[in-house]
């Protein structure tokens, strides 16, 4: 799983992967941060941390599409089969990848919070939930894009399978809205990651929200392993 | 019976000298059946040569030993372990070069070696030395620090074997490594395969037949996912030998006598040669054909001209094969 994981870290940064996705995401928030809190001299960052969850759902699929697909396009996949590694390993491995890329990208918008902290007042405990639910949103998203990654056979097909996938989440309460009474609406509305995330941008730490979003990604990684190791028996 | 004597050797060492069990393997994809029935068992250090038309099943079989790919039926063992149920034991044993060599473009060969070490677990303070080895063994020193993806594809296809060899498995197994070579490139990775052989068991898709016919000591012919041939190249050849004779007699006196040997078992007239002497081309069956002709030859003093071994190339020998099988 290291070397996977080191592989996968390496190619984020030797390929211009990981700075288009942390150099998009961060100038977008920039851009949030002069227009909600710079302009309008207000130290609130959760608003800003609100909008980021919007950023996650429309990048994780750019930075999830290459872990399988391009594997799998380039048929290096066969290399990581043929190892010693077991598919649970090969499935971490890159998710700890993407996600340490997640990390570092969250990292850099703490320099909002620093600019905030030395002119203003910083609520911290509050900016500190909001994080932990913006990095648990974003890593389920993640986990679910890699999952479905893991069905697309180029990255053009990973990333569109992504964004369908991520906004079906994101707006799942919507959609339950629509679909009426019944058991659907009770299972899109237990999904929705947006009623999830909310609660934490207002500072509300809540234990079953981190444990749905923790059980998410390991059912999401489960997945990932089941789908691939079932492709050994049928794929030509 | 022979085997029972062997058997108790067998138990002792016959399953460790045994490298690769393939235990009726049968793949199908949905309706295709790729892969039926095949069996077959190599020892340590043989080099064995899968030979087929495209489409035959040589990759499937391939994928299916590596564990890339599950059976539909049957198990594969490597040096005792099955390739499904201890896939990390049996995987530790084997260097895989798939068709298309598994290259990230964007890595150095040495990073890219590195990489293909740890994988297969070597230990870290050996990684630097044991990729320095395999770089000179594969002709690879020069560029190290270049990208892969800048590379020509007869590097490109050389890292691909340096990949296999990482972490010194005992099973080498290469789909079609010389496919799109230049011939010095293909004849260099011929020597290096070579150079495989005694030490790691080697399994080696082709459908050149000549490199088969120069590299392995086992040949199997797979056509439509059966096993059509699989024996010992020198056996392959001796299976039916012709000679090539020109005897100084009348082709009517000559011919009748012919037929009446044993061990000929067919005999064809090659028109156009001097005049007062006849062309034969003879099928012998067993040894032993010559010295049967001499003393016939010699009874009727007629004396023999030419004689020469006409072998069979391994091209005839799969056309044939092929061809009694359809």
């Amino acid at each position: 799983m290291r070397a996977v994981f080191k592989r996968e870290m390496q190619s984020f940064f030797l390929t211009p992967a990981a700075y288009v996705f942390m150099g998009v995401f961060l100038a977008l928030s920039g851009i949030f941060f002069i227009q909600g809190n710079l302009l309008p001299r207000s130290g609130d960052l959760t608003g800003l941390i609100a909008m980021l969850g919007y950023l996650w759902m429309l990048l994780s699929p750019v930075l999830a599409m290459r872990l399988m697909a391009e594997e799998r396009y380039r048929k290096t996949d066969q290399l990581l089969f043929s190892s010693p590694v077991s598919l649970t390993g090969v499935v971490c491995g890159k998710f700890l990848a993407a996600a340490a890329v997640l990390l570092c990208t969250v990292g850099c918008t703490f320099l909002y919070a620093l600019i905030v902290a030395v002119y203003g007042k910083l609520y911290v405990a509050e900016v500190a939930v909001s994080y932990l639910g913006l990095i648990l949103l974003g890593l389920s998203f993640l986990a679910m894009d890699l999952f479905v990654s893991c069905f697309a056979k180029t990255q053009m097909t990973a990333v569109m399978l992504g964004f369908g996938a991520n906004l079906l989440l994101w707006l799942s309460d919507l959609a339950a809205a629509a679909a009426g009474e019944g058991l659907i609406k009770s299972v899109l509305s237990f999904l929705s990651l947006y009623q999830r995330f909310v609660p934490f941008t207002q500072g509300l730490l809540s234990f079953s929200n981190v444990l749905f979003n923790v059980l998410f990604v390991g059912l999401m990684l489960f997945l990932s392993v089941r789908v691939l190791d079932a492709r050994r028996w049928s794929e030509a | 019976m022979w085997y029972n004597k062997l058997s108790k050797s067998a138990e002792n060492t016959g399953v460790k000298s045994r490298m690769v069990i393939f235990e009726g393997i049968s793949k199908r994809y949905g309706s295709h059946q790729a892969l039926e029935e095949v069996s077959f068992t190599l020892k340590k250090g043989q080099v064995l040569g899968l030979l087929g038309q495209n489409g035959a099943g040589k990759s499937t079989a391939m994928n299916i030993m590596t564990g890339c790919l599950a059976a539909t039926k049957g198990r594969v063992l490597i040096d005792g372990h099955d390739v499904l149920l201890e896939p990390r034991a049996a995987r530790r044993m084997i260097g895989y070069l798939p068709e298309a060599a598994p290259l990230y473009d964007e890595m150095t060969v040495r990073g890219y070696l590195r990489f293909a070490c740890e994988l297969k677990e070597v230990e870290k303070k050996h990684i630097a030395g044991h990729v320095q080895q395999i770089a000179e063994k594969t002709g690879l020193q020069d560029v190290l620090n270049r990208k892969i993806g800048n590379l020509s594809k007869g590097y490109r296809q050389r890292v691909g074997i340096a990949q296999a060899l990482c972490g010194a498995p005992d099973v080498i197994i290469l789909d079609e490594p010389t496919a799109g070579l230049d011939p010095s490139q293909a004849s260099e990775l011929r020597a290096l395969i070579r150079s495989l052989q005694g030490e790691h068991t080697v399994i080696f898709s082709s459908h050149i037949l000549s490199e088969v016919q120069s590299v392995c000591d086992r040949v199997m012919i797979l056509h439509h996912g059966k096993v059509l041939c699989d024996s010992g190249l020198e056996e392959l050849k001796k299976r039916e030998n012709k000679l090539r004779a020109v005897i100084a007699c009348g082709e009517g006196t000559l011919l009748p006598a012919l037929h009446s040997l044993e061990k000929i078992k067919k005999v064809e007239v090659i028109r156009g040669g001097e005049p007062g002497t006849t062309q034969v081309l003879l099928t012998v069956s067993e040894e032993g054909a010559e010295r049967e002709l001499f003393t016939l030859l010699c009874a009727m003093q007629a004396p023999l001209l030419r004689l020469q071994a006409q072998e069979k190339s391994l091209e005839e020998i799969f056309l044939q094969t092929i061809g009694e099988n359809i």
